[in-house]
């Protein structure tokens, strides 16, 4: 997806991990899309550098839609949509 | 369902931070589903017992132990769990057993289960621990 069309995005679930490094953010992750139902989309908000290629190497593993990553000002939000 | 990857931990560090480094390798095997044996061996057991997992001054750092104070303080500041909440955290997402080696428990006077943290499963003799490894897709030694 483009960059704008992630913005626009409407997503079911955001999970704020901006105040943990890794794996802080994996595992919120994790444990958010345990509540999500299939095809439902979610961003996760991280400032933690390893993240933005570690969650989205996990969606793709675990079966997961990765959508794309948006730069915010000191931070970015990782979409995903779920399996 | 295909069956889960299997992670075996032989931990045998009782440092603060290679117990960490553990904890961080453990979260990201939690985020993959995978079920883990974690054997607490020698010096870690001391670790594990009760009185002292949540003491960090009982623990010392296996490298760089002059910056003991600095190390400390980014941690607090990253906000890094402490090394046994990682433990528990990863047991609330995946299926980690913890098992103590019998032999270093009594080493540092833990005979009994309840000596140890309540995050302790049971404690084995150290064939369990082969068997484990033998079974694991992957094995580490820390």
């Amino acid at each position: 997806m483009t960059t704008e069309e992630l913005k626009t995005l409407v997503v079911n679930k955001s999970v704020d991990a901006r105040g943990t490094a890794c794996p802080g953010p994996l595992l919120a992750a994790k444990k958010a899309i345990a509540e999500l139902a299939s095809g439902e989309i979610m961003e996760i908000l991280s400032a933690d550098e390893g993240t933005k290629k570690d969650i989205p190497k996990w969606a793709n593993k675990k079966g997961h839609e990765y959508l794309g990553t948006v730069e915010e000002s000191g931070f970015f939000k990782i979409f995903m949509k779920k399996k | 369902m295909e069956e889960n990857k299997k992670m075996c931990l032989a931990l045998f560090s009782g440092s603060l931070d290679k117990l960490t480094a553990a904890g961080v390798i453990l979260s990201g095997a939690a985020a993959d589903d995978m079920d883990v044996d974690i054997y607490v061996l020698l010096q870690a057991a001391r670790a594990f017992k009760k009185e002292i997992a949540t003491n960090r001054d009982e623990l010392k750092l296996a490298e760089n132990s002059h910056l003991r104070k600095e190390f400390l303080s980014s941690l607090d500041k990253l906000n890094v769990k402490e090394w046994h909440e990682f433990f528990k955290e990863a047991k609330e997402v995946t299926n980690v057993k913890i098992h103590i080696c019998g032999l270093a428990g009594k080493i540092w006077g833990g005979e009994k289960l309840e000596d140890f943290i309540d995050l302790a499963d049971d404690i084995v003799g150290i064939s369990e621990y082969i068997t484990a490894a033998e079974e694991a897709d992957i094995h580490l030694f820390i």
